[in-house]
């Protein structure tokens, strides 16, 4: 279904949402999948404006729930079809069984996430949770930071979970609101990039009546170790082709993104952030601001955490006296009692001879915005435990202490 | 990395994502059959009806039925005569021991299998050439002496797998029990007369009027032929050991019904005559006594009710209705009268032990009845008559011993019928002298061919059981009566009592029949299966598969199947963990057994392609 046809590279000023359906777009997606859920849905409002206006030639099938959209998109991938779907807070959450029989199956599907807060109350605010949630379930997953990031994720997750070494589905995630509404110059590429960039999908083993297979039998007990080993090697041999395809990409369209972690003024940086998402774009003012009154802080942003990196996170952090892990997400009663980022930086750190000292932030909770004076309270917190040598307070709620 | 170093035994490779070929493709069942989500399969394995079972000679009662409610009388015809030559004398004169098993008689009423038999043996009567023909002519010659029931079938059989047969018969007519221990009104004459021309169709020489141990020799038969069957049956009949029984006016049951039934008989019976003896030949001589110009006959039994008697209910029933009276309880102590018959001394007496099984004692010091007689017929069973057969092959009850194969030692002589079976605990019945004549055939075969004599191992499911059946597919419905003359016109003629059954009430009748445990093509599985997964050519019995790439063991077809001829079969075997990939067709004797070689190799057939 070849139908962006010889468009021009060009810059657009869009926001994340219809960022994200632009690139389903020069993905040539096959089958979109939709429900609506605020913040999401203006992703699919965009994509059924294309398919409607001709620009795209795709099925584009509403669900009655989550659950059916990735139904949907489980059988329309197996048949061989590329497909796109997405959602928010609770809808991912109701999609929940759909994630391992996908990535068991090894089923290429994309799904978009603008996170939503987990209800209750119904709030409509960005925080990581939903998406987290399904984190351990063979699916990709990384946060974008701004519209043309979103963008960019959304063609090399294609291109990463398709790889015939790879064929996993994706989750493909970006802030509510502060990526998915907000509106930012994205540079909308020339078809033949993208056709360069990213082959049609082929998976190796389709539903087709004239070659009829079997997809997801039952199998005996011991039958089930082996194929959960081959899911665990495609994970860990995704890293490689994640490598391989930011490569490709800044080749082929000029953007180079460090696959696995950006670093912002970590030269000589002894206190750093390590955050996911959107929030990246106010920390690194911050850091310029304190950085001009002579703070040595900077700010390690985690862009892939499934797989993660645990080596590359080690060897980055170790780098650093203290690290402040803006968390964005609930892990209640998790190991620091706080998100559940905290257990993923210090299992990476455990085997470091240069171990720095950790701090939970409970910020950018519910979808509040971290605001730059609340930057400037977590590096002094971080400062103190730098000062002190020794951790008194794990976690900390931003906003909510003195 | 934590998968660096793994490794995947041989054993446990697995397709992609365990994305497998479909079942119905190569290899497509290796490793994940579709059939992994059932933990039962369902088998077509035929059961053996209990009728079949029951039957002497084995026929396939629920086969021929079957064919029958189909209107496939020739076909029908011919499965009978695989293991019976005459259905046309066991139609009128077996005690149907199949009829006594049917399942049908625990629901409402047992199935009319005789009359459905006779419709079939005087269909076969009619044709001008039998279905059945002669064997490859193998050389043999087999010697089969006496020609009723045991060697008849034993000459047919043989006839059938090439052997040369020569009959030898005592009497001027060929027959032997079936010719004269059958009264005319149970079996005509011309009947039986037309079985026996069907032998000589099939090659077979009838020697009449050729008596073992004074025509022919020990000697003489075992030079002459390569083998020979004893069928010689019991020919003397026993004495009540009363004073007096040679006096004039007193026969014997046996001699009394051959003599009528040869056209040799030069009796008239007085007005009154007693019959002593409780059997069914004491039953055949009361109701021929009638037919002989008797007016009053009683039958005098030691048995102390009529329940007791060694007799077919019904055959007592419809003598009664003829008129005998019965006289329980007394033994014949002596024959009384000046030189004939003029009455009877009876003492109380009765069995000792088991009733017909043990001595009798008789009450001698009881005041004795006189009972006034014009003639007596004392049938109280037959004994052999064997003086001419070497002393190593007699038994002390006066019988020819045999191994169970019906053989006499190591010798190529065999032997079968009543002359075997008399004191087995077997009743002596036609259909069982036929079964016994139809074994041993066999059997001399196998060692004709130098194979050896082997009892039989696989074990045989029979089915008793209606719960093992879907009863609800069984309406109630009566039994077809066959027509009879009248009582009172009757024991006056030798026409025929029990009258046939027409084409439309052997068919009513067939259509009653459960087909116990054995496919009958009813089409149920084909109908109820939620998926497509029962296969047919035809509708047809046996020709019904499962599909086991689709089964998901749903148990609909087992459940639904009328006739328990479907059984869910254990997928997995818990005790060795071991999947059964090798059951879906059960090798059983049945319709499907006889499919399994075909069946077994469907998997070997090039997959089709979509």
């Amino acid at each position: 279904m070849a139908t962006v046809s010889a468009a021009k590279k060009k810059t657009v000023r869009i926001n994340g949402c219809v960022a994200a359906a632009q690139a389903a777009k020069y993905a040539d997606v096959d089958v979109i999948a939709a429900y609506p859920i605020r913040p999401y849905t203006a992703t699919m409002m965009a994509l059924a404006q294309m398919v409607a206006n001709g620009e795209l030639d795709a099925e584009y099938i509403v669900a009655d729930s989550e659950h059916s959209q990735l139904s949907i998109s489980h059988g329309a991938s197996s048949s061989g079809a590329r497909v796109f779907t997405g959602s928010s807070g609770v809808g991912v959450q109701f999609a929940y069984e759909l994630y391992s029989p996908i990535s068991g199956s090894r089923m290429p599907v994309q799904m978009m996430i603008a996170d939503r807060t987990l209800d209750p109350p119904g709030d409509f605010g960005s925080e990581h949770t939903d998406a987290l949630s399904t984190r351990d379930m063979g699916w990709l997953m990384g946060w974008s930071c701004d519209a043309q990031e979103a963008f960019d994720n959304h063609l090399m997750a294609y291109r990463i979970g398709e790889d015939p070494r790879v064929l996993l589905p994706q989750m493909v995630c970006q802030d509510g609101f502060f990526v998915s509404h907000i509106t930012g110059d994205v540079e909308l590429p020339d078809s033949g990039q993208v056709k360069e960039f990213l082959p049609p999908y082929k998976h190796p083993y389709p539903l087709d009546p004239r070659h009829p297979v079997s997809h997801g039998p039952q199998i005996m007990p011991e039958q089930g170790p082996p194929l959960q080993l081959e899911r665990a090697r495609a994970m860990e041999d995704s890293m490689a082709v994640i490598e391989e395809v930011h490569d490709e990409f800044a080749k082929i369209f000029g953007r180079r993104y460090d696959p696995w972690v950006e670093e912002f003024m970590t030269d000589d940086a002894e206190v750093v952030f390590f955050l996911q998402g959107a929030h990246g774009v106010t920390a690194r003012f911050a850091i310029q601001h304190m950085r001009e009154k002579g703070l040595k802080v900077g700010l390690v942003r985690l862009r892939t955490i499934r797989p993660y990196p645990t080596d590359r996170v080690k060897e980055v952090l170790s780098k650093f006296k203290v690290v402040g892990v803006i968390e964005t997400n609930m892990g209640l009663g998790s190991v620091s009692s706080g998100g559940v980022l905290y257990g993923e930086v210090c299992a990476a750190l455990y085997e470091s001879d240069r171990r720095p000292l950790v701090l939970s932030f409970m910020a950018g909770m519910g979808g509040e915005a971290i605001v730059l004076k609340e930057f400037y309270w977590m590096t002094e917190k971080m400062m103190e435990v730098q000062k002190r040598g020794k951790i008194e307070k794990r976690t900390h709620w931003v906003g909510f202490e003195d | 990395m934590s998968t660096k170093g793994t490794k995947i035994p041989d054993r446990l490779q697995i397709p992609f994502a365990g994305i497998t070929p479909a079942p119905s493709q190569e290899k497509g069942q290796d490793l994940f059959p579709t059939g992994n989500w059932r933990s039962i399969r369902p088998v077509y394995r035929d059961k053996l009806p209990p009728c079949n079972n029951a039957c002497g000679t084995n026929e396939k009662i629920q086969g021929y039925l079957d064919l029958v409610k189909r209107g496939k009388y020739l076909d029908a015809y011919a499965l009978i005569k695989e293991d019976m030559p005459f259905p046309s004398v066991t139609g009128r004169v077996c005690y149907h021991p199949c009829e006594q098993a049917c399942n049908r008689g625990k629901y409402d009423e047992a199935i009319s299998i005789r009359a459905v038999e006779r419709f079939l043996g005087d269909l076969g009567q009619a044709l001008t050439r039998d279905v059945v023909t002669a064997g490859k002519p193998n050389g043999k010659k087999v010697a089969v002496v006496g020609s009723g029931p045991a060697g008849h079938s034993a000459a047919y059989q043989l006839a059938r797998l090439g052997y040369q047969v020569t009959i030898l018969e005592k009497s001027p007519k060929a027959g032997g029990l079936n010719r004269g221990g059958i009264p005319d009104w149970v079996l005509p004459q011309d009947v039986l007369d037309r079985e026996i021309e069907r032998l000589v169709e099939l090659g077979i020489t009838i020697k009449t009027s050729v008596e073992v141990g004074k025509d022919v020799s020990w000697d003489d038969l075992k030079k002459d032929y390569d083998a020979v069957v004893l069928a010689v049956g019991l020919t003397e009949p026993n004495s009540v050991r009363a004073e007096g029984e040679n006096k004039e006016g007193v026969f014997y049951g046996l001699p009394f019904l051959r003599d009528v039934g040869m056209g040799a008989s030069k009796v008239k019976l007085g007005a009154r005559v007693a019959v002593v003896g409780g059997g069914n030949t004491a039953i055949d001589c009361a109701r021929e006594a009638l037919r002989q110009g008797a007016i009053e006959v009683t039958m005098i039994t030691v048995e102390s009710n009529a329940a007791e008697m060694p007799a077919s209910p019904e055959d007592l029933h419809d003598m009664l209705e003829e008129g005998v009276e019965l006289q329980h309880g007394y033994a014949v102590t002596e024959v009384l009268g000046n030189g004939r018959v003029e009455a009877l001394q009876l003492h109380p007496a009765r069995f000792s032990g088991a009733i017909n099984a043990s001595p009798i004692n008789v009450d001698r010091e009881a005041k004795p009845e006189r009972f006034h007689v014009d003639n007596v017929i004392i049938a109280v069973g037959q004994r052999a008559a064997i003086g001419w057969l070497p002393n190593e092959f007699k038994t002390e009850r006066g019988t020819i011993k045999i191994d169970r194969f019906g053989r006499l030692g190591n010798t190529n002589f065999f032997a079968a019928g009543d002359i075997v079976q008399v004191g087995s605990g077997q009743p002596l019945m036609v259909v069982n002298a036929v079964g016994d004549g139809k074994r041993v055939a066999f059997n001399l075969d196998k060692v004709m061919r130098g194979e050896s004599l082997e009892p039989r191992t696989i074990p045989v499911d029979v089915i008793f059981d209606l719960n093992r059946m879907n009863m609800t597919y069984f309406p109630h419905f009566p039994r077809v009566q066959q027509e009879m003359l009248p009582p009172n016109s009757r024991r006056k003629t030798q026409q025929e009592v029990i009258q046939p059954f027409s084409e439309e009430q052997a068919v009513e009748e067939a259509n009653r029949c459960f087909s116990c445990g054995t496919c009958n093509a009813c089409d149920n599985c084909y109908l109820v299966c939620p998926e497509p997964c029962i296969a047919r050519p035809a509708r047809s019995n046996g020709l019904y598969k499962i599909l086991v790439d689709y089964c998901k063991g749903c148990r609909v077809c087992i459940e639904e199947c009328p006739t328990g001829c479907l059984e869910g079969v254990p997928e997995l075997d818990f005790d060795t963990g071991v999947v059964r990939m090798d059951t879906a067709f059960a090798i059983s004797p049945g319709l499907h057994g006889r499919q399994a070689e075909e069946l077994k190799k469907l998997g070997e057939r090039a997959a089709k392609n979509i």
